[in-house]
């Protein structure tokens, strides 16, 4: 070992540390609601997309009905709110529990065909879902309100049962707690045999299957996995609107926002949909502010011609530029000459 | 039982627009192996292009075919060409290169959006001769125009299956929708190959475009709706199957004016969704496609 | 008792029998050779064995066994490992990542299913290219991963599927020395193989196959003199003149 790789090393840790430390104390000096509010959507989309990636990226294939399973959390924990006041605590894992059922039986019959057919089928559910929640106004015992949308029940002052906060400041530890923790999951998954497992069922069905892998069951619990913990991303994007409705939180849109974030960022990488979140959302949040007033669609027309840009020069996503980048500098500032393995 | 009789008709009729929307989508699919996000927007390309050619012209709207099917067949071929042929080069192992769905999406992103700011976000109808015309048989009423889109998606299948089967080029494609690796060893050229077949999807969606002007509200996000209508039917029909594109449409069309008649047409919508989840369950590879494809 | 036995099975496409009653066993410690014309059902009769399809008809008993109709993975469990005549590496992931796939199947601890990669690479002479990217290998190398990952299954039988088409002459020779190293560690071998000069070498006992159906099975010294065998061969070589 020469001090070059030591010194490198130093560097790396003390950056990484100085991120995290950063992250956690943001609203120790940031006290506008406004700007922290735009922190929590960036983590909140950053969240959704990492879980959409325990699927979409690892499993190798591409569900585009994501916003049903975000839905199913948002809907699910608050009418239990509503109608028997049960904390959106304990909710958010019945909605939790219901999105990975369904995910788990739209899975087992098409992640065995061929991955257009998931595309398409699971495009298709989450439209169904948004058609028949705008179209059911009593759903057994419960007033879903179908397209005008609900309202989360307002409860004075911070209550923490409640799952409602005045400051945003809550919010923003929460939403940043789960992401950890859903990077962590996939981390862990990238690591053990299952990970394996769905990475190569992912690349070589025929392959995986001959070396003892039965594909289908991996990524069918890979699916479930991801509706459930993307169904808790639901129930929190529901405490902090306090407001939704069918065509926003159900919307085709939204399905397509979150993969391609993940996309574009790197799928099946772990830091891939964060860096997505963290560039796309701004991008997209600013083109749509200040074009939109100038000639509408404008800002579309832009995402569209990132979305084919990044598509044609980085197929696998900006996460790989950029730990080059990130690479290079280390190696700059430490004097190691070629890239180290770490 | 006459009512009954009548929304069969109307079903059949509007399935036959809904199965040629789907053709062009699947005849894409069945050679690159690939969902054109883009087709819904080429559909409004196409009617956008036949409304102003009437328009403007006052022709007929099926004599706007002679300008637009040209269009959109090289806009469709310029866009595999430039935008899909690179990436379809650089995945050369991967057997679905999903990157295309991204950068069809990102050209529908852009489509409609430019359609948008070009024409604004108003509906518009065009008057054409053929317009609000009907024509009865014994009691039954036919929309004149929907009948001729009923012909010409019949003429246009019936063209697409002889030219596939029959001439040079068609042959080439089919080969390279069985195994491209293999087709260009046999000397075929797969991405003039795949240029072409993109062009025929995009100049089926421009038939289309012609065949919706006379009875149909142009306006830029109007593909939308034939997007994921097409997405059913084809997956109905089984991806890549020609017959399963106009059947799948024919059994999305009866649903929606048979079950009109006891609901509203959004409880309708909701119907196509359960029938198409009930077939994903029952026969996963849709109703023409092969069993086990992987 | 033979390790595997192979009763009668055909299986059919459609109206085309592309194996058609073909019996064969094949016994431990043995290197099993599958030769015939292009076309003749090999690939077929393999898939049959490696759960790829089940068989339209027939049985196949695998040490005692019924595995008729199993899944590929349950009789990768059981012991019996294939490879691919289209290689089908896990492209965008390194050799030993590829190698680790199979050796999950006996352990879940991940540093184990390093340590039992890594002796198979060794033994494969791909240590050295662990860290690399299967997609950046060469064709004689990933070749000698499709078989190494195979073997980190640790089976007891394996089918080989035209492993070395595609070599030069030299690697040729290569691959039969781990072929042998392969048998001497108890491994059984059945493979499919078109270079002659190779199959005729290396193999205890082979089966010819011809338009599905079996032509013989005998020594290499038997099959290189039957007149049947020589027949279907020139036929293809004219034909391929």
């Amino acid at each position: 070992m020469n001090t070059g790789i030591q010194k490198r090393k130093t560097i790396d840790t003390t950056l990484k540390v100085l991120l995290v430390l950063f992250v956690f104390t943001v609203p120790l000096w940031v006290t506008s609601p406004t700007t922290l509010q735009i922190l929590i959507f960036l983590f909140l989309y950053a969240y959704l997309t990492t879980t959409w990636n325990l699927v979409g990226g690892f499993a190798g294939v591409l569900p585009l009905g994501h916003s049903a399973y975000v839905g199913i959390g948002a809907y699910t924990s608050t009418v239990l709110f509503i109608s028997y006041g049960v904390s959106p605590w304990i909710g958010m894992w019945a909605g939790g529990l219901i999105a990975a059922i369904v995910g788990i039986i739209i899975g087992i019959p098409t992640l065995k065909l061929r991955g257009a057919y998931f595309a398409l089928s699971t495009m298709a559910f989450g439209e169904g879902v948004r058609v028949l929640v705008e179209n059911t106004m009593q759903l057994g015992p419960f007033n879903i309100n179908g397209p005008r949308g609900i309202c989360v029940p307002l409860i004075p002052g911070n209550n923490i049962a409640a799952f409602q906060f005045l400051s945003k400041v809550p919010y923003y530890y929460i939403i940043l707690v789960m992401l950890c923790v859903v990077l962590f999951i996939t981390w862990y998954i990238s690591r053990i045999r299952p990970g394996y497992y769905l990475a190569a069922g992912g690349e070589e069905p025929e392959a995986a299957q001959s070396l003892g892998v039965n594909v289908a069951k991996y990524k069918v619990w890979a699916m479930g996995l991801s509706c459930f913990l993307t169904a808790l991303g639901g129930t929190f994007l529901a405490q902090l609107a306090l407001y939704f409705y069918p065509k926003q939180i159900l919307g085709l849109d939204f399905s397509f926002e979150l993969a391609f974030i993940a996309l574009i960022g790197g799928r099946g990488t772990i830091a891939g949909p964060v860096v997505g979140a963290l560039i796309l959302r701004p991008v997209s949040e600013l083109t749509r502010i200040y074009l939109s007033a100038v000639l509408p669609g404008l800002h579309l027309v832009i995402f569209g011609l990132v979305l084919i840009l990044v598509m044609l020069y980085q197929p696998k996503g900006l996460v790989g530029p950029l730990e080059k980048l990130y690479n290079w500098f280390l190696n700059k500032v430490s004097g190691t000459e070629k890239e180290v393995r770490t | 039982m006459d009512i009954i009789i009548q929304a069969l008709i109307n079903g059949l009729l509007t399935g036959s627009y809904y199965g040629l929307a789907a053709l062009g989508l699947t005849i894409v699919f069945g050679v690159i192996k690939v969902i054109n996000f883009a087709h819904g927007s080429l559909l409004m390309v196409g009617m956008f292009a036949a409304y102003w050619m009437v328009r403007l012209t006052g022709w007929h709207p099926y004599a706007a075919l002679i300008v637009v099917v040209p269009l959109l067949f090289l806009f469709g071929y310029a866009l595999q060409g430039i935008l899909i042929k690179p990436i379809l080069e650089g995945q050369r192992d991967v057997r679905e290169p999903t990157e295309v769905i991204i950068v069809t999406t990102g050209v529908w992103y852009i489509l409609d959006n430019l359609a948008l700011m070009i024409f604004g976000a108003e509906y518009r109808v065009v008057q054409t001769s053929i317009s609000g015309q009907i024509f009865m048989l014994g009691d039954y009423i036919f929309p004149k125009a929907q009948l001729y889109g009923l012909i010409t998606t019949a003429v246009t299948a019936g063209l697409v299956l002889w030219f596939l089967k029959y001439t040079r080029t068609g042959m080439s494609i089919r080969a390279a929708s069985l195994d491209r690796d293999a087709a260009s060893l046999m000397g075929i050229n797969q991405y003039r190959v795949y240029n072409i077949a993109f062009g025929i999807g995009a100049m089926i969606a421009g038939i289309v475009g012609c065949v919706l002007i006379p009875f149909y509200y142009v306006f830029p996000t109007v593909g939308v709706i034939f997007d994921v209508k097409c997405f059913i039917i084809v997956v109905l029909g089984g991806l890549g199957s020609i017959p399963g594109a106009l059947a799948g449409g024919v059994i999305v069309g009866l649903i929606e004016s048979t079950f009109s008649q006891y609901m509203t047409s959004t409880w309708t919508e909701l119907i196509v969704y359960v029938v198409f989840l009930a077939v994903l369950f029952i026969r996963p590879a849709g109703l023409f496609g092969e069993k086990r494809d992987w | 008792m033979a390790l595997l036995e192979i009763n009668n099975v055909s299986k059919h496409f459609g109206g085309l029998k592309a194996v058609d009653q073909v019996s064969m066993s094949i016994e431990k410690g043995q290197i099993y050779g599958l030769i015939g014309p292009n076309g003749a059902g090999k690939s077929t009769l393999f898939n049959c064995v490696a759960g790829t399809y089940g068989p339209t008809l027939g049985a196949i008993i695998y040490s005692g066994k019924d595995i008729t109709g199993w899944k590929p993975w349950d009789i990768c469990k059981l012991g019996i490992a294939r490879t691919f005549q289209i290689v089908k590496p896990f492209q965008t992931k390194t050799v030993l990542y590829n190698t680790m796939v199979g050796a999950f199947i006996r352990t879940s601890n991940r540093s184990e299913a390093e340590d039992r990669s890594m002796e198979v690479l060794k033994s494969f002479k791909l240590a050295d290219k662990a860290h690399t990217l299967a997609k950046n290998l060469t064709i004689a190398d990933r070749k000698r991963l499709e078989v190494a990952r195979a073997m980190a299954t640790e089976p007891e039988m394996l089918l080989l599927d035209e492993c070395m088409a595609g070599l030069r002459p030299n690697e040729v020779d290569q691959t039969l020395d781990e072929i042998r190293l392969i048998r001497d560690r108890g491994i059984t071998i059945f493979m499919i193989e078109h270079i002659m000069r190779a199959i005729m070498s290396v193999s205890d006992r082979i089966t010819v196959i011809q338009f599905g159906r079996k032509i013989m099975d005998g020594t290499p010294q038997e099959v290189a003199k039957d007149e049947r065998v020589i027949k279907a061969y020139l036929g293809e070589s004219y034909a391929a003149a």
